[in-house]
C-alpha cells in the first residue's frame, strides 16, 4: 500500500534571528492510504502544523511532504489548490460552514470547487445518510452544533477524498455528538479505503485509532 | 482576471453571485446607492444633452430660418447680388437694431427691434397671441402695427391695440410674440419686437448712423442636389468680404456651446461623485471582505483559488453596475421628457426620449472604470486572507491591497477615465486641469487625515475620559478620519469654492459695478444731434456729469496680411473683437483710465496714416507686436494702420471703452455717430422718457435694468450649479454613513466594554461629538484653504474682478453641514449606545 502523506524531515519555523519559534522540528512519518492515524500531544506541541502542512495550506521551512507521491513542498499557490481539491477533505473543530449559505449548499461548495456541478442529488444523499435530510435548506445559524458539525463533514467527504485532516473535530461537541461525528468519520475512512489524521486531545479516541503519532515540543516521541 | 475554463464554472459564479446579493442586500446597499445616484446624474446629463442636439439639428432650417443665411452686416445687400439670388429661390430681408419703444407719453424700454418683409419666416413659424398677429404686420391699409414679446408688455404693462413710439413713428401694438423659429436669444431673456421692413424705411436711418444688421435667408428652389444649388449662392457672393453665409449645420451655435458647457460641468460633478462613491465603494467592500473572511478562508481550504474568489465578487459589484446603469439611463432617457417643462416656451422645442445602445454602453463604460479602479485594491485583499486561520481561529483584518501590478492597472484605467472625459469635451485644458486639481485634493484630504491622528497621537495626556475614548476612535486602524475627510471634504471642497465664486460675482453686479458705472447710455446720437443733447440735459440737471465719445463701424479683416480667420479661432478668448462689426472710436491724447502699458501715443496732425491703439489683453490674446500692419474695413474701404501701442483697458465699470482706438487726424474724415454716458443723482426714469420725447432717434439705456436682469440670470445658473454640487456632498455622506454602519459592530463591542467599565451614556456622546468636531474641524480647515485659494484663483484671474471673503455664508455652509452630518452619524450610530450584553457573552 502506498503512503498517502509522507513527511520527510520536516521542519517549520516562524519569525527570524532572536524571534524565532521552532514549531516542528524534523518531523519523519508516513500514513497509509487505509490507515487512520491520530497526532496527540500537549497544547503548541505542533499538532496543528502538521495537519496545515499536510493539507498545502502551510510551507514547510524545510524538508519534504509528499501526497500520494507527489512533492508538495514547492509548488505554486493554484497546484496546491488543486491537489487539496482532488485529495484532501478538511475538517475543522470549529466547523467553519458559510453562514449565508444553507446547509445543502455548503456541502455543494465542496464538489463546485472541483467544477462538478448540478450534483445536487449526491449532496442530498449524503446528507440523508448523516441523518440532516430535515436541515438541508436551514442556514448554519438555525443548526445545532452537533448538526453543524455533521454538514461540516459531509462538505469534506462529498468530493470522496482520498485523505481526511481533522482538526480536533469533537473539541466543540458534547459526548454524545462527538461519538456520532467519530462514527461517521470512522466509517467512511474503513469503508472507502481512505487515510484519516485526526488530531486530538482525547486519549480515548486515540486510542481506536490505527497507530498515534505523539509530539511534543515540535518533536516526534 | 482568472480564466474561466467552461461555461458551467461560469454558470456557477453567476448563480452563487446572485444568491449572496440576494441574501447580502442590506451589505451591499452604499454600493448600489452611491453608484446609481452618480450614474443618474451622469445619465442625465447625456439623454438631455443629446435630445436638445438631436432637436437642434431636426429643426436646422427652422433655426436657421432658411437654406442659407447672408448676414451683410450693416450695410443691405447689393441690388444685383439681391436680384441673382432671387432667382435661385424665395428671399426673405431682416433688419434688426437697438432701439427704444415707448408707451405713449409714459415709459421706454431699449429693444432689439426686427423688421421682417413679407416672406417671414421661410421656415417654421411665428406663434403670436393672437394667433393671426403676425398678418397684421403686412397690412398696409391699418396703422403701422409693432408685434412685441412677453417682456416688453410687462415691462410697460401694454394691452393689444395700446399705441407705442418707436423712432418718433407711432405704432398699435398688434400682439404678443412667444416664440421665432430662429431662436433669438432676445426673445426668451430680453425685449423684442418685430415691425414690418416698410415702416422700418419710414424711418429713413443711414446705417452709418445706426447699429444696423442687414439679415437675408434663401429658400432654395425644389432641386435633387441643394449641395450644387448652395455652391452657386457662395459663387455669387464671392469676393465681396463683408458678406458671411451660415448653412443649417451652423444654427443654434450658441445654444450648442451653452449645453456643451453646462453638460461639461455637469460631467465632472457626476464624475466627482462617482469617485467618491469609489471611495465608499472601495471601503464597504473592504468591510464586506473582512466580515467573509471566515467564508473566504473555507473557500480556500475547499481549494477555490485566490482568483476565483476575487472574480466571484466582483461579479457582484458587476452585477450591480448593470442593474444601476440600466435603471439611471432608463430614467434618464425618459428626463427630455421632464425637461421639456423647464425650458422656456419661448425656445419652442420639443425634447424626444432616444435610447440608444452607445448611450447606454457610455455610462455602463465610465461606471466600470471607476468600479475597476476602486475595488482592484480591495478585492485583492483577499490574496492576504489565508485558510491556515482556521486552524487557529486568528483572523486579522486585511487592508487594501497596493502591488506593483495593481499599481499599473490602477494607473491605466485613471488614465482612461480622466482621457475618456478629456477626449469627449472641447474645453480639454479645463478638464484635465479639474481631474488633476481633484486627485490632488483627494491626496490633500488624506494627507490631512494622517496628520490629525499624527497631531493628536503627540496630545493624548489629557485627563478627560471622552476626550480619551475620542483619541482612541480615532487613531484607531478602523478611524472614520480618512474615509470622512476624503468623502465630506471634497463635497466641502466644491461648495464652498462655487459659493465663493458666485458670491464674488453677485457682489460685483450688485454693488461695485452699479458704485462704478454710470446710470445711462445713449446710443445712436447723429453728430448733428450731440450739442443739442447735452445742453437739454444739462437744462434738465446741471450737475450731470456727461461723457461722450465719437464712433464709426469697422470690421477686422487681416493681420500683417494675413487674413484673420487663418489667425484667430473661436475658442480664442479675444476672438469677439475679431468678428463682425464693432464699434472704434479716436482721440487725440491718451485717455487716463487706459494707461498705455507698452508703446507710445502718436504725433498729433498725422491724416494720411492710421495709427492704431489696442486694449493690451486682446493683443496678447491674437499675438499682435508693436508695429503690426492691421487692415479694417472701416465703411466698406480697407484701410491699412500701425499698432502704435497697448492700453490696460477695464470694462468692468461698464463705461465707455474701446478696444481698438485710431489717430483722431486720421478719423476726422470719416462719417460717424457718438456714444454717451450719463451719471446724475436725479430720476432716471425721468431723463430717460425726457430725452425720448425730445430726440426720438436716440436710444437711452438705463445700467440698473442691465444689471438686475444680468443678477436675475446668475442667481439662476448658480442656484443650479450650487444644487448639484450638493449631489456630491449627499454621496460623500452616504459614503460616511457606510463606514460608520460598517464600523458598528466594533464600536458596539467597545461601547459594551466601556458599559462594563462604568463608563456613562454622556461621557460617550461626548466622546462621539468630539470625534467629530476633531476630524471636522481640520478638514474644514484645508476644505477652506483650498476653496479660498481657489476661488481667488478663478475671481482674480479668470473673471478678473477683486476677491473678498463672505464670513456669513461660509459660518452657514460649514454650520450646516456640519448639522447634516453629525445627526446623520447619531441616526446611524443609535444603536451602538446601548450595547446588549447578551451577544458578547455568546460570542454571536
Amino acid at each position: 500500500m502506498n503512503a498517502a502523506i509522507q513527511f520527510k524531515d520536516v521542519s517549520l519555523t516562524y519569525g527570524s534571528g532572536t524571534d524565532l519559534v521552532k514549531v516542528l522540528n524534523n518531523i519523519t512519518f508516513s500514513v497509509k492510504e487505509d490507515e487512520v492515524v491520530s497526532i496527540v500531544g500537549p497544547s503548541g506541541s505542533g499538532k496543528t502544523s502538521i495537519i496545515m502542512l499536510a493539507s498545502g495550506l502551510e510551507r514547510a521551512t524545510q524538508g519534504s511532504i509528499t501526497i500520494r507521491g507527489q512533492e508538495i513542498t514547492n509548488l505554486k499557490e493554484n497546484k496546491l489548490s488543486d491537489i487539496r481539491r482532488k485529495n484532501i477533505g478538511i475538517v475543522f473543530q470549529s466547523f467553519y460552514l458559510i453562514p449565508n449559505l444553507t446547509a445543502l449548499e455548503n456541502v455543494l461548495l465542496s464538489l463546485e470547487a472541483n467544477q462538478k456541478y448540478n450534483l445536487d442529488n449526491e449532496a442530498r444523499l449524503l446528507l440523508d445518510e448523516f441523518g440532516l435530510s430535515h436541515r438541508i435548506h436551514h442556514l448554519p445559524s438555525e443548526l445545532s452544533g452537533g448538526e453543524q458539525q455533521r454538514v461540516a463533514i459531509a462538505r469534506a467527504l462529498i468530493n470522496r477524498p482520498r485523505i481526511i485532516l481533522a482538526d480536533e473535530p469533537t473539541g466543540n461537541l458534547d459526548s454524545v455528538n462527538s461519538n456520532s461525528m467519530i462514527e461517521l468519520l470512522f466509517d467512511y475512512a474503513k469503508k472507502s479505503e481512505t487515510a484519516l489524521v485526526l488530531v486530538t486531545h482525547d486519549n480515548s479516541l486515540a486510542s481506536r485509532c490505527d497507530r498515534i503519532i505523539e509530539l511534543k515540543d515540535g518533536e516526534i516521541v | 482576471m482568472v480564466k474561466l475554463s467552461n461555461l458551467q464554472q461560469y454558470y456557477f459564479i453567476h448563480r452563487y453571485a446572485l444568491r449572496d446579493i440576494s441574501r447580502s442586500y442590506k451589505k451591499l446597499w452604499v454600493i448600489s446607492a452611491t453608484l446609481f445616484i452618480s450614474l443618474l446624474l451622469l445619465s442625465l446629463t447625456f439623454s438631455v444633452k443629446e435630445s436638445m442636439n438631436k432637436e437642434i439639428d431636426l429643426n436646422s432650417k427652422e433655426l436657421l430660418g432658411g437654406d442659407i443665411e447672408i448676414n451683410s452686416g450693416i450695410e443691405s445687400l447689393q441690388d444685383v447680388i439681391y436680384e441673382r439670388l432671387s432667382k435661385l429661390g424665395q428671399i426673405s430681408q431682416t433688419v434688426s437694431l437697438a432701439t427704444m419703444l415707448s408707451k405713449k407719453g409714459d415709459s421706454s424700454v431699449f429693444i432689439d427691434l426686427r423688421a421682417v418683409d413679407n416672406s417671414y419666416p421661410l421656415y417654421g413659424e411665428m406663434k403670436t397671441m393672437p394667433t393671426n398677429a403676425g398678418q397684421e404686420l403686412s397690412l398696409a391699409t391699418k396703422k403701422p402695427t409693432v408685434l412685441i414679446n412677453e417682456n416688453i408688455q410687462n415691462q410697460l404693462q401694454l394691452n393689444i391695440g395700446d399705441e407705442v413710439v418707436i423712432m418718433g413713428q407711432d405704432f398699435s401694438v398688434g400682439g404678443v410674440i412667444s416664440s421665432v423659429p430662429e431662436l433669438a436669444q432676445s426673445v426668451v431673456f430680453g425685449e423684442f419686437a418685430i415691425i414690418n421692413i416698410a415702416q422700418f424705411n419710414e424711418f429713413n436711418l443711414g446705417s452709418r448712423d445706426s447699429f444696423l444688421n442687414y439679415d437675408y435667408r434663401l429658400k432654395l428652389n425644389k432641386s435633387s442636389d441643394e449641395s450644387l444649388q448652395i455652391e452657386r449662392v457662395k459663387s455669387i457672393l464671392v469676393g465681396d468680404k463683408s458678406l458671411s453665409i451660415r448653412l443649417p449645420k451652423d444654427s443654434g451655435q450658441s445654444l450648442r456651446r451653452i449645453i456643451d458647457n453646462f453638460a461639461n460641468f455637469l460631467n465632472l460633478v457626476s464624475v466627482s461623485a462617482m469617485i467618491i462613491a469609489g471611495i465608499g465603494i472601495s471601503n464597504t467592500l473592504l468591510a464586506f471582505v473582512n466580515q467573509r473572511n471566515i467564508s473566504i478562508a473555507v473557500k480556500k481550504s475547499l481549494g477555490f483559488s485566490s482568483k476565483v474568489i476575487q472574480f466571484i465578487y466582483f461579479y457582484e459589484i458587476l452585477l450591480i453596475l448593470v442593474f444601476t446603469s440600466i435603471l439611471a439611463y432608463c430614467i434618464g432617457v425618459m428626463s427630455p421628457l421632464i425637461v421639456n417643462d423647464l425650458i422656456p416656451k419661448s425656445f419652442d422645442l420639443e425634447l424626444q426620449t432616444s435610447f440608444s445602445i452607445i448611450g447606454y454602453l457610455n455610462i455602463f463604460f465610465i461606471g466600470l472604470l471607476v468600479v475597476l479602479i476602486f475595488t482592484i485594491p480591495s478585492l485583492y485583499s483577499i490574496s492576504e486572507i489565508k485558510a491556515v486561520a482556521l486552524f487557529r481561529n486568528t483572523f486579522q483584518p486585511v487592508s487594501l491591497h497596493f502591488s506593483a501590478k495593481n499599481i499599473f492597472y490602477l494607473t491605466l484605467f485613471v488614465i482612461l477615465l480622466v482621457g475618456y472625459f478629456v477626449f469627449q469635451t472641447e474645453q480639454q485644458f479645463f478638464t484635465f486641469l479639474y481631474f488633476m486639481a481633484f486627485l490632488i485634493t483627494i491626496f490633500i484630504f488624506y494627507g490631512v487625515s494622517i496628520f490629525i491622528i499624527s497631531i493628536l497621537k503627540h496630545s493624548f495626556n489629557v485627563s478627560s475620559n471622552s476626550y480619551r475614548i475620542a483619541y482612541r476612535n480615532i487613531v484607531a486602524k478602523k478611524s472614520l478620519a480618512p474615509i470622512m475627510t476624503i468623502s465630506l471634504g471634497i463635497g466641502l471642497t466644491l461648495l464652498l469654492t462655487l459659493s465663493f465664486v458666485a458670491n464674488n460675482l453677485k457682489n460685483e453686479i450688485s454693488q461695485s459695478i452699479p458704485s462704478m458705472a454710470p446710470d445711462m447710455f445713449f446710443v445712436s446720437i447723429n453728430k448733428d444731434e450731440k450739442e443739442n443733447l447735452e445742453s437739454y440735459i444739462k437744462s434738465i440737471d446741471p450737475n450731470v456729469e456727461l461723457e461722450f465719445s465719437p464712433m464709426t463701424s469697422a470690421s477686422f479683416i487681416a493681420l500683417n496680411g494675413i487674413p484673420i480667420e487663418q489667425i484667430v479661432t473661436g475658442e480664442n478668448r479675444s476672438s469677439w473683437i475679431v468678428q463682425g462689426d464693432r464699434r472704434i472710436s479716436w482721440l487725440e491724447k491718451p485717455n487716463q483710465d487706459n494707461p498705455i502699458v507698452r508703446g507710445e501715443w502718436w504725433d498729433p496732425g498725422i491724416q494720411d496714416q492710421m495709427f492704431i491703439s489696442m486694449d493690451s489683453r486682446a493683443a496678447f490674446d491674437l499675438g499682435m507686436k508693436l508695429n503690426d500692419k492691421i487692415t479694417l474695413n472701416i465703411l466698406g474701404r480697407d484701410v491699412v494702420g500701425t499698432v502704435k501701442n497697448f492700453r490696460k483697458v477695464d470694462y468692468r465699470d461698464i463705461s465707455i471703452n474701446f478696444a481698438i482706438i485710431i489717430n483722431k487726424a486720421f478719423a476726422d474724415k470719416l462719417p460717424y455717430e457718438y456714444i454717451g454716458t450719463l451719471k446724475s443723482d436725479l430720476s432716471t426714469d425721468a431723463i430717460q422718457s425726457q430725452v425720448i420725447g425730445k430726440f426720438p432717434h436716440i436710444s437711452a439705456i438705463k445700467i440698473d435694468r442691465i444689471l438686475s436682469k444680468i443678477g436675475e440670470v446668475l442667481n439662476k445658473i448658480f442656484l443650479a450649479v450650487t444644487g448639484i454640487s450638493l449631489i456630491v456632498i449627499v454621496i460623500g455622506l452616504i459614503v460616511i454613513v457606510s463606514a460608520v454602519m460598517v464600523q458598528a459592530t466594533f464600536r458596539r463591542y467597545n461601547n459594551l466594554i466601556y458599559k462594563i467599565l462604568g463608563v456613562n451614556f454622556p461621557t460617550i456622546l461626548k466622546a462621539m461629538t468630539l470625534e467629530f468636531a476633531l476630524i471636522y474641524l481640520s478638514l474644514i480647515v484645508f476644505a477652506l484653504s483650498v476653496a479660498i485659494l481657489g476661488s481667488y484663483y478663478i475671481v482674480e484671474n479668470t473673471l478678473m474682478l477683486s476677491w473678498s471673503f463672505d464670513l456669513n455664508l461660509t459660518l452657514w455652509i460649514v454650520f450646516s453641514t456640519a448639522a447634516v452630518s453629525f445627526v446623520l452619524i447619531l441616526i446611524t450610530n443609535r444603536n451602538i449606545f446601548s450595547p446588549k450584553v447578551y451577544p458578547l457573552i455568546r460570542n454571536e
